[in-house]
C-alpha cells in the first residue's frame, strides 16, 4: 500500500500553522485561515492575505519558522474594474515538503503517516492585493526561494507587476525586443488571430458582419 | 585562453526542443551559462481566458505532447476544486491508470531521447517500440495517439473498453521484463556509465529551494512525491511506493542517479497499474455508457467571482500546478485567470547553472538527465 498523509495530520498541521501565524502577526491586519479544497480529498491549506509592505516579513517568517521550502508559482492578475484597493493581485503558491536538513549521501524514505510537526506537507496560498494604478509593485522574495526567481520574471513579463529588489529582471517568454510596457496578460489586450477578432471574441459568429457591409446596396 | 560564449540551440540535439543555452567556456570548461526560453510561447493562459471550462482541456493536452494525459488531469483537478465537483471512484481509478500509462510512455520517450545523447542509438529504437504499446492503450481511451482530451471536469469521457484490462495487463507484464533488458543494455555499458557517473551533481535541498521537483529530486535521496504529500485521486488505495535513489556522492544526485530513479519509477507504475485494475470499482471487464454516474458527475459550469481553484499534481517531470480564478466572461462561464506552473520552466534555468564547472561534452548528459520538455516550459 502506498504511503500517504492522512486527513487528521493535515488538519492538525493547518491549525498549527494558522495559530503560529496569527500569534506572530496578530495586530498587523494580516488574515490567516485554514481553507479546505472543494474537491478531491478536501485537504486543508493555509490562505494568507497581506499587504505588499508586510510581505517580506511574512515571507521570512514562513521560511524560517514554518519551514516553507518550495515556491511553486507566482500569479499576477489584473482587475481593471476591481476598485482602487484591488486593481492588481499577486498570488504566491508555496509548499512545505519534508526535506529539511537532509544529510548528503543518505536515503530518507518518509512514511507519510509517521510525519509530525513541521514535517507534515502543507500548501500555502498568499494573496497580496495591490492598489490600482500604472505601476503595481511587490517586494521580491527571490533571495529567500531561488524558485521564485523565474516565476517572478514570468509574472513581470506577462502581467507587468514589478518586483522590488529582483535582480536581473528580463523578458523570459515574450520576445526580448517587445515594446516597453507591453504585458499581454493585462486585460486591455484582447486576443486576436491576425485581423479576425471575432474568431475568439465571438466564436459562434452571432455578431459577425459581412466584410462589405455598408458598401452594398 | 580567452573565455568565449557559445550558443547551443535553438536547433541543437541537446535541447530536446526549441530553446537556447548560452555557454561561456574557458577551453573545455563551462564557466557560466544562460538559458533563453520562450521560442514556442503560445499564450495558453491568455487563450484560456476566452474559453469555458470544458474547452480548456484540449489546450492543456497540448502543453506537453509527451505527457498530455497528466496535464489534462492536472487541469481538471483544479477546475473541480473551483467548481466543487465530486468525481466517482471508478473514474478516479481510470484516471489513475491513464496517468500511469502516460507516465510509462513519457519516461520511455525520455529514455529514447536520452540514449542517442549519450551515444546509444539502440536504446531509442527499443524505447519507441515499447512506447507504441502504451500509446495504443491510451488511444483506446481517448481516440488519438497524443492528445487525448480524455479527463472531464467531474469524471472521464468514456469507460475503458471491453478487453482493455487484459491487454493492459499483458503489456505491463511484458514491459516489466523489458525494463530488465534495458538495464542489462545500459548498466553494463561502459560508455553509459562513464558519461553519466560523477556528472551533474545536485542535492535535494538545493533543488527544492530552486523549485526542482519530481524524479529529479527523488534521485537525491528523498521521497518527495506529490502523489502522497498532497494526496489526490486514489493513490492511497493502490500498491506502490515512491521511487527513491540513494545518491552516489555527498554532492548529491548525479546523472546516473536520475536515470536509475526513472527506471525504478517505471517499475512502480507497472505495479500500480496491475494493482489498480484488480481493485477498480464496478469491475475491469464491464463497460458503462458514456455519461453514466459511475464515470462522470454533473459539474456546475459557472464559477462566481472570487472563487479559486488550485491543484498540485505529480506530472512526469515534476510537480505541475494550476491556479484558476472564477468569474470571467459569460457570467462566470470562463475562468477570469488561468495560471500554469510548469516544472521544467523552473528546472531548466536551475540545470543551466549546475553545469558550471563541467566540460562542454557533459552538457547533453546533464540536460538530458533532467528530461526537458519545451512545450510545457513555454506554454
Amino acid at each position: 500500500m502506498g504511503t500517504t498523509v492522512t486527513k487528521e495530520q493535515n488538519s492538525a498541521a493547518a491549525k498549527a500553522v494558522v495559530d503560529n501565524l496569527s500569534k506572530r502577526f496578530s495586530d498587523a491586519g494580516i488574515t490567516t485561515e485554514a481553507v479546505a479544497h472543494a474537491a478531491g480529498k478536501k485537504f486543508e491549506f493555509v490562505r494568507i492575505i497581506c499587504a505588499p509592505e508586510q510581505w517580506r516579513a511574512v515571507a521570512k517568517h514562513l521560511k524560517n519558522e514554518i519551514g516553507v521550502n518550495h515556491c511553486a508559482m507566482v500569479t499576477g492578475t489584473h482587475y481593471p474594474s476591481g476598485g482602487d484597493d484591488r486593481g492588481w493581485e499577486v498570488a504566491y503558491h508555496m509548499h512545505r515538503w519534508p526535506i529539511q536538513d537532509v544529510e548528503a549521501h543518505t536515503m530518507i524514505v518518509h512514511k507519510g503517516e509517521n510525519l509530525e510537526g513541521d514535517d507534515i506537507p502543507m500548501e500555502f496560498e498568499i494573496f497580496i492585493p495591490l492598489a490600482a494604478g500604472d505601476s503595481p509593485s511587490v517586494p521580491s522574495v527571490q533571495d529567500l526561494w531561488v524558485g521564485a526567481d523565474w516565476n517572478e520574471k514570468e509574472t513581470w513579463d506577462l502581467v507587468g507587476i514589478d518586483f522590488e529588489g529582483h535582480e536581473n529582471m528580463h523578458r523570459v517568454l515574450n520576445p526580448h525586443d517587445s515594446p516597453v510596457g507591453f504585458h499581454p496578460l493585462q486585460r486591455q489586450h484582447k486576443i486576436r488571430y491576425h485581423d479576425f477578432n471575432e474568431m475568439y471574441d465571438d466564436p459562434q459568429g452571432f455578431d459577425r458582419k459581412p466584410v462589405d457591409e455598408g458598401r452594398v446596396k | 585562453m580567452a573565455e568565449m560564449w557559445i550558443t547551443m540551440g535553438p536547433q541543437h540535439p541537446m535541447t530536446h526542443g526549441l530553446w537556447t543555452l548560452r555557454v561561456k567556456v574557458d577551453g573545455e570548461t563551462v564557466t557560466d551559462t544562460e538559458a533563453e526560453l520562450g521560442y514556442i510561447h503560445r499564450g495558453v493562459e491568455k487563450i484560456c481566458e476566452s474559453r469555458d471550462f470544458t474547452q480548456i482541456t484540449p489546450y492543456c493536452d497540448r502543453l506537453c505532447y509527451v505527457s498530455a494525459m497528466t496535464w489534462a488531469h492536472s487541469y481538471v483537478m483544479a477546475a473541480e476544486d473551483l467548481l466543487g465537483a465530486e468525481v466517482p471512484e471508478r473514474a478516479e481509478y481510470i484516471r489513475l491508470m491513464a496517468a500511469e500509462v502516460q507516465r510509462l510512455a513519457s519516461h520511455l520517450m525520455w529514455l529514447g531521447a536520452f540514449g542517442p545523447d549519450i551515444g546509444n542509438l539502440t536504446l531509442m529504437t527499443w524505447c519507441l517500440r515499447d512506447r507504441e504499446m502504451f500509446l495504443d492503450l491510451l488511444q483506446e481511451l481517448g481516440g488519438s495517439r497524443m492528445h487525448y482530451n480524455y479527463p472531464r471536469v467531474g469524471g472521464v469521457k468514456r469507460d475503458i473498453p471491453i478487453g482493455w484490462a487484459n491487454r493492459m495487463k499483458a503489456k505491463v507484464k511484458l514491459f516489466e521484463n523489458r525494463i530488465n533488458e534495458y538495464e542489462m543494455l545500459l548498466d553494463e555499458s561502459t560508455i553509459w556509465l562513464v558519461r553519466l557517473q560523477g556528472v551533474g551533481y545536485a542535492t535535494a535541498e538545493d533543488q527544492l529551494n530552486a523549485g526542482v521537483t519530481g524524479p529529479n529530486i527523488r534521485a537525491a535521496g528523498v521521497n518527495a512525491d506529490a502523489r502522497w504529500t498532497n494526496p489526490y485521486s486514489v493513490y492511497d488505495q493502490v500498491d506502490w511506493e515512491p521511487a527513491v535513489e540513494k545518491p552516489t556522492s555527498v554532492k548529491g544526485a548525479d546523472c546516473y542517479d536520475r536515470y536509475r530513479v526513472r527506471m525504478e519509477e517505471m517499475r512502480q507504475s507497472c505495479r500500480m497499474l496491475l494493482d489498480a485494475i484488480e481493485k477498480i470499482p464496478g469491475g475491469a471487464n464491464t463497460h458503462y455508457q458514456p455519461g453514466d454516474e459511475m464515470l462522470i458527475t454533473k459539474a456546475p459550469t459557472r464559477a462566481p467571482e472570487g472563487a479559486t481553484g488550485f491543484s498540485t499534481y505529480e506530472c512526469t517531470r515534476g510537480v505541475s500546478n494550476f491556479y484558476l480564478q472564477g468569474g470571467g466572461d459569460g457570467r462566470g462561464k470562463n475562468p477570469y485567470r488561468v495560471s500554469i506552473r510548469s516544472p521544467m520552466f523552473i528546472t531548466i534555468p536551475y540545470v543551466a547553472k549546475t553545469m558550471i564547472g563541467y566540460k562542454v561534452a557533459d552538457i547533453p548528459a546533464i540536460m538530458g538527465s533532467y528530461d526537458p520538455c519545451i512545450g510545457e516550459t513555454d506554454r
